[in-house]
């Protein structure tokens, strides 16, 4: 699995949402605390919306999923990150001078939330600790899975805006397949990638089965230049991927009746109906099948992020349950 | 008559001597069941009958009642079809019954109410979704109590042998006592609870009494019993018997008896009296090395494994494989998706389409007509002369 590199295109999103840091230089302690990881929610929910944050913070806490907290306290994990950001401090010689190295405490962390908000311009020297830039999973090393999801299904759809006689395009399209008794659209596949494309008579298409939104994006074109070769005066308007779908593997078996007694709000295991336990994840909004042999299914995303958030939340779950058992 | 049930007084204080309104039933005046829709009526009659048939706590009514109100007052509930509604009042026992730890099975209340299971989920599914239920799993020693009390087997009767006839409280605990070993063995996770009891139910019943019963096999045993055979029981009972084994394999004084199937019944009491110690000897944690886990038990020596797989170390105390469920131990063949390829992860999605690939998917005007022509023969074979059906249909 090419896994670096899914990895390094994810972190690189992570960076491009950033809307405060101005540098595009990876690592720099300068770039500000806000990159959207899931440990971020954890600092947001627990150091106060006193945090100059780009993003919406629920005032009422009642209603965050927290369930993704790691066994280790927050204390810890402030000390952690300061850790590693104190490496990070030494390693990047020339900026760090004696004042600065009296921010780098353990109140610091503590009391970042007070302190005005850290810009790249902020007096001369480094402003207070922050996280590692994201070249590395803000979590420490001994937590972050190592695993990536894999994608597997990608839905989209686009709008070819204009109508389409179905019946003519079945007769002239070798790919096409139409029965408007069972269903009212033409099922149209092409070969790369390997897709399929639902067509309606409004000029409405869904796309689906490709691996990646890129390939995604390129089968609807694809789909829309035959259309177009067909005679019809399709554009290509509002494309928009709806969902995607991804896979992994945690390696351990899961016990599934304990994982639903402890989290009982977000999951559902009913034996009787699907032998997977059923976890919906409220932050990000994703649906987790999780099975017993320890393969996980992540849906309901509009952005591969998501995915790879979603997961790096339930696996220390996961991962507490192995050991209990 | 009518004339008694109108309430009178405070009205007649008024208007003493003209009728101020007209005579109509209590229920109506009070508006008591004007409140409430049709739908809800009668998802709540259906609520009670079914606490009623089940014999329910009378609080689990006011519990049932109280979701099918709020589920029909819910948005998404509003404009689902008549049958999903009717099941509804159905969903609603059955969440409370789980959340009270009752032990009611899906397939139990799917009959009473003559319902498609497939759609009983998907009700249930979104009852439990939209009004953010938690309903806790379903208890399987609760579960074992309630399927027994179905079986026939604990009185005396003409058409049962009587060596056949047990005691009650004897089957119950050992079929517990079954079941928790399948639950610590990972054999029932994921799957359907029933078939688990009533496998471990015939085991247990068997190994009280292995002299007479041991012929005895499990569909027999059903239909003496007056119990369904669901299919999945005979895997279920394959792999209790294979944990048995392995259990039988670690106690000394049974090695010597080379068990197979069927002999390891007749020592269930005794490897169920030392499960634990059982388990453990015969069974290395999930995420030991199986190297580590062909050293015979009692031995720390992994280097002394080296290079022998599954058993190769111990002479005689049988192998030890890791603790895992049946789907990781045996896991069917399946084509792996290859993962994302170098080329495959460099698409952009703006690449440009070369008219000749879109073309291949295009009929020429032969094709059309020749596709045309044989859709007209499949349309009306019969009006077409013959010659007609040879030549176009290629």
């Amino acid at each position: 699995m090419d896994g670096s590199s899914l990895l390094e295109q994810y972190l690189e999103r992570c960076d491009g949402q950033d809307d405060i840091s101005t540098s595009p230089q990876l690592f720099t302690p300068m770039s500000p605390y806000d990159v959207d990881f899931p440990i971020q929610t954890t600092e947001d929910v627990l150091f106060g919306s006193q945090f100059n944050q780009p993003k919406e913070l629920p005032t009422d806490f009642s209603s965050v999923d927290l369930s993704f907290l790691p066994d280790i306290t927050q204390e810890n994990k402030a000390q952690n990150l300061f850790e590693d950001g104190h490496e990070m401090q030494k390693e990047l010689d020339g900026s760090t001078s004696n004042e600065d190295s009296s921010i780098l405490t353990d109140e610091s962390i503590l009391a970042y939330p007070d302190a005005t908000q850290a810009t790249p311009e902020a007096s001369g020297g480094c402003p207070p600790l922050t996280p590692i830039a994201p070249m590395t999973p803000v979590t420490p090393a001994s937590e972050s899975s190592g695993i990536v999801p894999q994608l597997q299904n990608i839905v989209s759809t686009v709008n070819l805006a204009c109508k389409l006689d179905l019946k003519n395009i079945a007769l002239r399209a070798r790919n096409a397949e139409y029965n408007p008794k069972r269903f009212a659209a033409v099922i149209m596949r092409i070969r790369e990638p390997r897709t399929t494309a639902l067509i309606f008579s409004s000029g409405k298409m869904v796309c689906t089965g490709a691996k990646s939104e890129e390939q995604s994006r390129l089968a609807a074109r694809k789909y829309a230049r035959v259309v177009q070769k067909l005679g019809f005066p399709a554009k290509f308007l509002d494309f928009k991927i709806q969902n995607m779908v991804g896979s992994c593997d945690v390696m351990f078996p899961i016990r599934l009746e304990g994982l639903v007694l402890t989290h009982q709000q977000f999951s559902s295991y009913e034996p009787e109906l699907f032998p997977g336990l059923i976890y919906r994840m409220v932050k990000p909004r994703i649906v987790l099948l999780i099975f017993v042999s320890g393969k996980v299914v992540l849906t309901g995303a509009k952005e591969r992020s998501e995915i790879y958030e979603a997961f790096e939340s339930i696996y220390p779950i996961l991962k507490g349950f192995k050991k209990a058992s | 008559s009518l004339r008694d049930t109108v309430p009178r007084g405070d009205c007649e204080t008024v208007c003493p001597n003209t009728p101020c309104f007209s005579e109509v039933a209590y229920s109506q005046s009070t508006g008591q069941k004007e409140q409430l829709s049709r739908c809800l009526q009668r998802g709540i009659r259906r609520v009670q009958d079914l606490c009623k048939v089940l014999q329910l706590p009378t609080v689990f009514e006011e519990t049932a009642v109280s979701y099918v109100q709020r589920a029909l007052q819910h948005p998404s509930f509003h404009l689902v079809s008549l049958e999903k509604k009717e099941l509804l009042g159905g969903c609603c026992v059955f969440v409370t019954c789980r959340q009270h730890n009752w032990p009611l099975t899906m397939g139990t209340i799917c009959s009473l109410l003559y319902a498609k299971q497939e759609l009983f989920a998907s009700v249930y599914l979104s009852l439990q979704k939209e009004l953010e239920l938690s309903v806790p799993a379903l208890s399987l020693a609760d579960l074992v109590k309630t399927h027994l009390n179905s079986f026939r087997l604990f009185q005396h009767a003409a058409d049962i042998p009587a060596p056949f006839v047990e005691n009650k409280e004897k089957v119950v605990a050992r079929t517990m006592q079954i079941v928790e070993l399948a639950s610590e063995t990972w054999l029932v996770t994921g799957r359907h609870p029933v078939p688990i009891v009533t496998a471990a139910a015939f085991l247990s019943w068997q190994s009280l009494q292995p002299a007479t019963r041991l012929a005895c096999t499990l569909a027999r045993f059903c239909k003496l019993a007056r119990v369904d055979l669901p299919p999945p029981a005979h895997l279920r009972l394959k792999e209790l018997l294979e944990i048995l084994l392995r259990m039988a394999s670690q106690l000394a004084w049974l090695r010597v008896f080379n068990l197979d199937k069927k002999t390891v019944v007749k020592h269930i009491g005794d490897l169920l009296q030392h499960r634990i110690f059982l388990l453990k000897s015969a069974f290395c944690p999930e995420d030991e090395e199986e190297q580590q886990c062909a050293a015979a038990p009692g031995e720390a020596s992994p280097g002394s494994a080296a290079g022998a797989v599954q058993g190769g170390g111990c002479p005689s105390a049988g192998k030890r494989r890791p603790l895992l469920p049946p789907c990781l131990v045996n896991p069917r063949k399946r084509l792996r998706t290859a993962a994302p390829s170098a080329s495959d992860s460099a698409v952009t999605g703006e690449e440009p389409i070369s008219d000749g690939e879109i073309e291949q998917y295009l009929r020429g005007p032969e094709e059309i007509r020749a596709f045309r022509k044989a859709q007209a023969c499949a349309a009306a074979p019969s009006t077409l002369p013959t010659p007609c059906l040879a030549t176009c249909c290629i």
